[in-house]
């Protein structure tokens, strides 16, 4: 109806209407993922309910908590208020893809032996956030690290612990992020 | 909790954008999608399609024409906020990009939206069943403001971040619609009306701020500008006051948040302080003067007199910082 008539009026391929469900691929850790998605699927849906990748959490749902954070194109984004259709084409990142095969990456090792995590619900979101940073910055001061884990919210570690692990691995102590 | 159902459009151009949005019945433009897919999921905005700006290459990147700075409405936060030229000229704009939500917000949500943002109050932000016990408020499609006490108005206050900034900045926006491109000050871009707080088209697209050559400040110790705010939890929350001052000589600016149903400009402070220096006992004898002529609501769960000693507090904070 009017989204056709809008295709055909602007005449673009990449303008089509897509009000009904579709399949769009998705770039997970490397692997090409299918899923059938309407317009309002968010990235998190499809990557726990379409791809069935239930590493990512859903906490708040509303873009507050940071448990369902992920990476896109290297970016660490909230997957609860992203669109799937808007992840099509980029590279997403998620906590499964974080770890080499049955080996923890060297941050998933610090968040151990620092006793980091404790009902371990917001932990994929914290380790893909400290991900993104020392990504960016191998060697981050404790106040930036403070700074960008401050959208992950934990109810029981009371942050210390975190903030530890991180800074452990930004020292070197953990052999460097992956 | 699920989106409301819409249709999904992605144009690759500006042209295509504004066509779409003015040919698809209930369309609206989204970008990062921060604020709008958040009151979606709330079910106080219920868009029958969704235009998306990310693939609309003419809203990025910065850059300088006729010696004024443009930045393009699809500049992200956390871009803004790392600029160099901006850092250095521009303090106020990217230490409010700083602080808007967390990082993640600051890496998906543009400046544009940031400015674009729809305004709030703690009788509308609220899912569903939490407003399910009351009569459905006059912004979200009833007649009554439970704020008020009152039927047919709406004091939805707004809380933007870089809006105050830009406010001292003396800053303009471009827009581009149907009938052509438009540019005028960031002032206009508000309404004063809580229930529509913007005065855009619905077809016309936030395509790039311009802060004018004048306004840009070295860091030296005759002027400088500045942003403060003050939050619940600085690590995610809405400023439930912002202030942003510039200051050049003698002349300085003042502009607030969070306080009124747009960002405003502090004009009876600014009258007083008017060819005089900034000194320590003239920033005291002024702050007072902050909350003059501001329309203050319950709209947070802070009291209207918590908000003006707040507003006082932060010039006072943000104007010494650039002394």
């Amino acid at each position: 109806m009017c989204a056709h008539a809008t295709a055909q009026a602007t005449g673009t391929e990449k303008g089509r209407a897509m009000g009904a469900k579709r399949i769009l691929t998705l770039n997970v850790n490397g692997d090409d993922y299918e899923v059938v998605c309407a317009p309002n699927t968010t990235l998190l849906e499809a990557l726990r309910e379409k791809a069935f990748l239930t590493g990512t959490k859903r906490g708040c749902d509303l873009g507050a908590c940071g448990a369902c954070t992920v990476l896109m194109d290297g970016e660490a984004i909230l997957s609860c208020i992203t669109l799937a259709v808007e992840a099509e084409g980029r590279s997403i990142r998620t906590i499964e893809g974080v770890s080499d095969g049955g080996e923890l990456s060297p941050l998933q090792q610090a968040f151990v032996d620092h006793g980091a995590l404790q009902c371990g619900f917001c932990s994929p979101g914290f380790i893909m956030s400290a991900t993104e940073l020392l990504a960016e910055n191998p060697h981050p001061e404790r106040a930036e690290i403070q700074r960008r884990l401050a959208g992950n919210l934990c109810r029981c570690t009371g942050y210390v612990k975190i903030v530890e692990a991180v800074e452990a691995v930004a020292q070197g102590a953990e052999g460097g992020a992956r | 909790m699920r989106l409301p159902r819409f249709e999904y459009y992605q144009p690759g151009s500006l042209a295509e954008a504004v066509t779409m949005l003015s040919q698809v019945p209930g369309a609206r433009p989204v970008a990062g999608g921060t604020d709008l897919l958040v009151n979606m999921k709330h079910r106080v905005e219920q868009p029958a399609a969704l235009v998306s700006l990310t693939r609309v290459s003419e809203l990025a990147g910065v850059r300088l024409e006729d010696g004024a700075t443009v930045i393009g409405g699809g500049v992200t936060l956390k871009h803004v906020q790392h600029d160099e030229g901006l850092k250095a000229r521009f303090p106020a704009l990217t230490q409010a990009a700083s602080v808007v939500g967390s990082y993640r917000h600051q890496t998906m949500g543009t400046l544009a939206g940031n400015l674009l943002q729809n305004t709030r109050c703690r009788f509308f932000n609220q899912s569903v069943e939490w407003r399910s016990v009351r009569a459905l408020c006059y912004k979200a499609g009833g007649d009554y403001c439970h704020v008020m006490k009152k039927e047919g108005v709406c004091f939805c206050t707004y809380h933007g971040d870089t809006a105050a900034a830009l406010l001292v900045l003396d800053a303009e926006v471009r827009v581009e619609g149907p009938d052509g491109v438009r540019q005028f000050p960031l002032a206009q871009l508000y309404s004063g009306e809580g229930k529509a707080p913007l005065s855009l088209g619905s077809a016309e697209v936030l395509t790039a701020v311009i802060i004018p050559d004048s306004s840009a400040t070295d860091g030296d110790t005759a002027g400088g500008s500045t942003y403060v705010k003050h939050a619940l939890r600085g690590a995610i929350d809405f400023p439930i006051v912002g202030a942003a001052v510039w200051r050049n000589g003698d002349a300085t600016r003042v502009a607030f948040t969070g306080v009124d149903r747009s960002p405003l400009r502090a004009t009876v402070l600014e009258e007083a302080l008017a060819g005089r220096a900034l000194t320590p006992a003239v920033i005291e004898e002024v702050a007072p003067l902050a909350p003059k002529g501001v329309t203050i609501t319950r709209t947070t769960v802070q009291p209207g007199s918590f908000k003006r000693e707040l507003m006082s507090a932060l010039f006072a904070r943000a104007a010494g910082s650039l002394l």
